[in-house]
């Protein structure tokens, strides 16, 4: 067996230490490299900023904990500006196990930055039928949830005031980790009831989306921990995801090297086999 | 009896296929009405579906136990936690939280769930660059484009690469947004005229597998 060959079937252990110190190490000793702003993350940040005090910014949580890495800082940095800009909060989620952790990410915000539940916000928990919900909301929010997370009859409610169905909200933005999410709220949601929609989503997913974007149904996409460490940047609080964004630098390159490196390997074993072959 | 397991359910989805497509564009008081009653039934059927699901599990794994099926353990243990967080979850109303106070519910679900996807989904990270390593070769050259873009795309979507390679940013910008875009496009408008083409099937009784096999 040839270097080359022996190299190509190195032992996968050493790539995941090489893997697992590319995302350390970063984390123990960051760089700070800048961040460049991308024009989808503009796009909702703009918006956001666009909006006057006391408009109603409907965010849908649709993620599980798996992908809670990338959506968690989205979710907390469109919420501080959200609240930094008096905008009234309706939180939600479409994905059952992810009701926890979007109580938990709405309630840490708001009380950080003084906000009454209620009053200022209002977080409606989880209702069973995706889409259904949307239409639903889209028809009468109180016949969709009658009652908040907190079994607080909906009517009652401060935060909801003039709001009636989804057309009375200003603008919706949905974190999603997949489908249930971004294309449902548009296809159920803002096709119909004709308010502005943005995304955020997962790094997988984002390509996906792009076709949304560029038609704009949708007016802004924040795509993984690299867009929730734009959105960092642009309300000027830097948080989780920037202090990410080193790892991310360094994992990324250590795959690229490793590509890299198996294509010279690769590519040394066929021109040696060719040689051979025309010598025989 | 026929009429019960064939025509019935036909008419039943043939009706209220046309119904539905047509309310869309019938921005009428008693059509939106419609929408809504109807719209809660989807809600009240996607509620039953959980409970669906939950009891096609205990069946799975209970028949995995009874038989002493490899790897009948993990069975075991799934049904031992799925009903002590069921039992807990009745417990506390089914809140992770009571005045900012994490409940017994929520503690299992903050330090149970919470890390054990988070580990799931990150693990990946690993196995993702061990098979790269192993299977992307540039064996043809449609290979060796698709490693190219992503090579360029993976430096494009971090600081270091727009710092090394100041034009991967506006490169990757412009896969994303032109080459990505376009052919996913084209991709969706096939699915959806396949869904649109599927759907006046499933209306007009020309696809009936939904209703199930069986005997008539």
């Amino acid at each position: 067996m040839t270097f080359a060959e022996r190299m190509l079937r190195i032992d996968r252990r050493i790539i995941f230490l090489l893997i697992g110190l590319s995302t350390l190490l970063p984390l123990l000793y960051p760089v700070g490299l800048a961040i460049k702003i991308s024009p989808e993350v503009r796009g909702v940040h703009g918006y956001i900023e666009s909006l006057p005090e006391g408009s109603v910014f409907l965010l849908s949580l649709d993620f599980d904990p798996a992908s809670k890495p990338e959506l968690y800082p989205q979710a907390v940095a469109l919420l501080r500006h959200a609240f930094e800009k008096n905008l009234r909060v309706i939180g939600m989620t479409l994905w059952l196990p992810g009701t926890g952790m979007a109580d938990q990410v709405i309630t840490q915000v708001a009380r950080e930055r003084g906000k009454v539940n209620g009053k200022d916000y209002v977080f409606l928990g989880w209702s069973p039928g995706g889409s259904s919900v949307i239409i639903n909301m889209g028809q009468d929010l109180y016949k969709a949830f009658p009652s908040d997370y907190y079994n607080q009859p909906t009517k009652e409610l401060a935060a909801l005031n003039g709001v009636r169905s989804l057309r009375d909200v200003n603008y919706v933005v949905s974190l999603a980790a997949g489908t249930t999410g971004i294309e449902t709220w548009y296809v159920f949601g803002k096709d119909k009831y004709k308010f502005e929609l943005g995304g955020g989503c997962t790094g997988v997913i984002a390509p996906g989306l792009y076709p949304l974007l560029r038609s704009g149904q949708i007016n802004g996409l924040i795509g993984g921990l690299r867009g929730a460490a734009e959105y960092e940047v642009l309300i000027g609080q830097k948080g989780r995801a920037v202090a990410g964004m080193d790892a991310q630098s360094a994992t990324h390159f250590a795959i690229i090297a490793l590509v890299i490196l198996c294509n010279v390997f690769y590519l040394f074993i066929r021109t040696s086999r060719g040689q051979t072959g025309q010598r025989s | 009896m026929i009429f019960l397991r064939r025509q019935l359910p036909l008419l039943i989805t043939f009706v209220t296929g046309l119904l539905f497509a047509t309310q869309y564009y019938v921005p009428h008081p008693a059509s939106e009405r419609m929408l809504t009653e109807v719209t809660k039934w989807l809600q009240i059927i996607g509620g039953f579906a959980l409970v669906l699901g939950v009891t096609s599990l205990f069946h799975l794994h209970a028949v995995k136990i009874r038989r002493k099926e490899p790897g009948w353990g993990y069975s075991f243990v799934l049904y031992a936690v799925m009903l002590g967080t069921i039992a807990v979850g009745l417990w506390v109303n089914g809140k992770e939280t009571v005045n900012g106070t994490a409940t017994a519910f929520g503690w299992i679900y903050s330090n149970v769930m919470v890390p054990l996807q988070g580990t799931m989904f990150a693990i990946l990270a690993f196995f993702i660059a061990s098979a790269a390593y192993r299977s992307f070769r540039a064996r043809s050259r449609e290979a060796a484009v698709l490693l190219l873009a992503a090579v360029v795309v993976m430096m494009g979507r971090v600081p270091l690469g727009e710092y090394l390679v100041p034009l991967s940013g506006d490169i990757t910008q412009w896969i994303l947004n032109v080459l990505n875009a376009s052919v996913r496009r084209a991709i969706y408008i096939g699915v959806s005229l396949g869904a649109v083409a599927l759907s006046l099937k499933i209306i007009f009784g020309i696809e009936r597998a939904y209703l199930g096999g069986g005997k008539e």
